[in-house]
């Protein structure tokens, strides 16, 4: 049904695309002219704003990435001396595990870094 | 000092028992620290039930804050984890807006701030974990396991993997409590700092009193930032909230 009457009103379409896309196109200026008038009339105030949001961001990103860092080697070292204890093999394990802890801190790290997990990014 | 009051940036962390109770050997007792987490979840329910008492098409300003919440959470969540994921969509919104109201009334002078407390963010970590863990293995069984071993990774190397991959798992629960705890430890230090440089130097007279006001004026805008860090830390909290439920939902990566 409706194939017919698109196939009946082409030439009408056609035209009506064409006055469409002239529209947009004035709409589109209209719209980029707005915005740049908004940006001028950006205050400082708001600027200043902006900058401290932007500060405050990358702060959280990186005590994320260092919260991250730090946690792992933590984990890694208690592990190893836990073992230590258990094995009585002080201090290897607790070296070994350490290495092991700061694997794991780099592949953190990494993982938020990658644009693979970009899902585990902040933002 | 000069001042009458020593002015003590850590004693505002201190928990006060206000009914003491033990039950089994535990210390249970009632402090200031559970009388500020009934009032956040006071607000918080207050909020949502006259937010959400009577709808109207054209939202009031209650039902707005009401509705701009709950699509916030409800995006972020089903971003991170798919629609599966909206079955979590209570526990997250709850975890987002315990923390974001903690932080928030923690601001206010002279109230207490939960979060600033390392055994509350821990809870609230391991209640996340402890989530998908046992989640993870209810649905999937072993198969949550292939969480730890990556796909792609030579056999001689899978070990090692398999090693680095459960120190990272572990040091989820640290690492997320340790940045909420700190950043509202840090924030609240700094502005009592400040604070006591404002006293100190009008106590301090006649030069000193001039330049008083300067500290004062990093105490606002120390405050601004603080209302950021605020939402953000409880935005980072519930996104990664999101991103480790993604895992007890899709362990398969």
């Amino acid at each position: 049904m409706q194939g017919q009457d698109d196939g009946h009103e082409f030439g009408q379409d056609a035209d009506k695309d064409e006055a469409l896309r002239a529209r947009l196109q004035s709409l589109s200026h209209a719209l980029n002219a707005q915005s740049t008038d908004a940006e001028s009339a950006q205050t400082d105030e708001k600027r200043v704003e902006k900058a401290q949001r932007s500060m405050s961001l990358a702060m959280s990103l990186g005590f994320r990435v260092l919260t991250e860092f730090v946690a792992a080697v933590i984990v890694g070292g208690a592990i190893g001396w836990q073992f230590d204890k258990w094995f009585g093999t002080s201090p290897i394990l607790l070296i070994v595990f350490l290495g092991f802890g700061v694997a794991a801190a780099f592949w953190n790290v990494y993982r938020m870094a990658s644009p693979k997990g970009s899902r585990d990014r902040l933002l | 000092m000069a001042t009458a009051h020593p002015i003590d940036p850590i004693h505002q962390f201190h928990v006060d028992r206000i009914v003491p109770l033990h039950f089994l050997g535990a210390d249970v007792s009632f402090t200031n620290a559970s009388v500020f987490m009934l009032v956040i979840v006071a607000v918080a329910t207050l909020l949502m039930l006259i937010g959400s008492f009577n709808h109207k098409m054209v939202p009031g300003r209650l039902q707005s804050i009401a509705e701009v919440t709950y699509e916030f959470i409800a995006s972020t969540l089903e971003l991170s984890s798919g629609r599966e994921g909206m079955r979590f969509f209570p526990f997250v919104f709850s975890i987002f807006m315990f923390v974001f109201l903690a932080n928030l009334i923690g601001i206010i002078p002279y109230t207490f701030t939960v979060t600033s407390q390392l055994a509350v963010t821990f809870g609230l970590a391991m209640i996340v974990i402890g989530t998908v863990v046992i989640y993870g293995i209810i649905k999937h069984g072993s198969h949550f396991f292939g969480l730890f071993a990556p796909s792609g990774v030579s056999p001689i190397l899978l070990p090692f993997m398999i090693l680095i991959e459960v120190i990272s798992f572990i040091s989820r629960p640290i690492s997320l409590s340790i940045r909420l705890f700190a950043n509202m430890l840090a924030g609240h230090i700094t502005l009592v700092v400040m604070g006591g440089f404002v006293a100190g130097l009008l106590a301090a007279g006649s030069f000193f009193t001039i330049v008083a006001p300067l500290p004062l004026l990093m105490v606002v805008i120390f405050l601004a930032f603080e209302l950021l860090v605020a939402f953000l830390q409880a935005y980072v909290f519930t996104i990664l909230t999101c991103v480790y439920l993604n895992d007890a939902v899709h362990p398969g990566h």
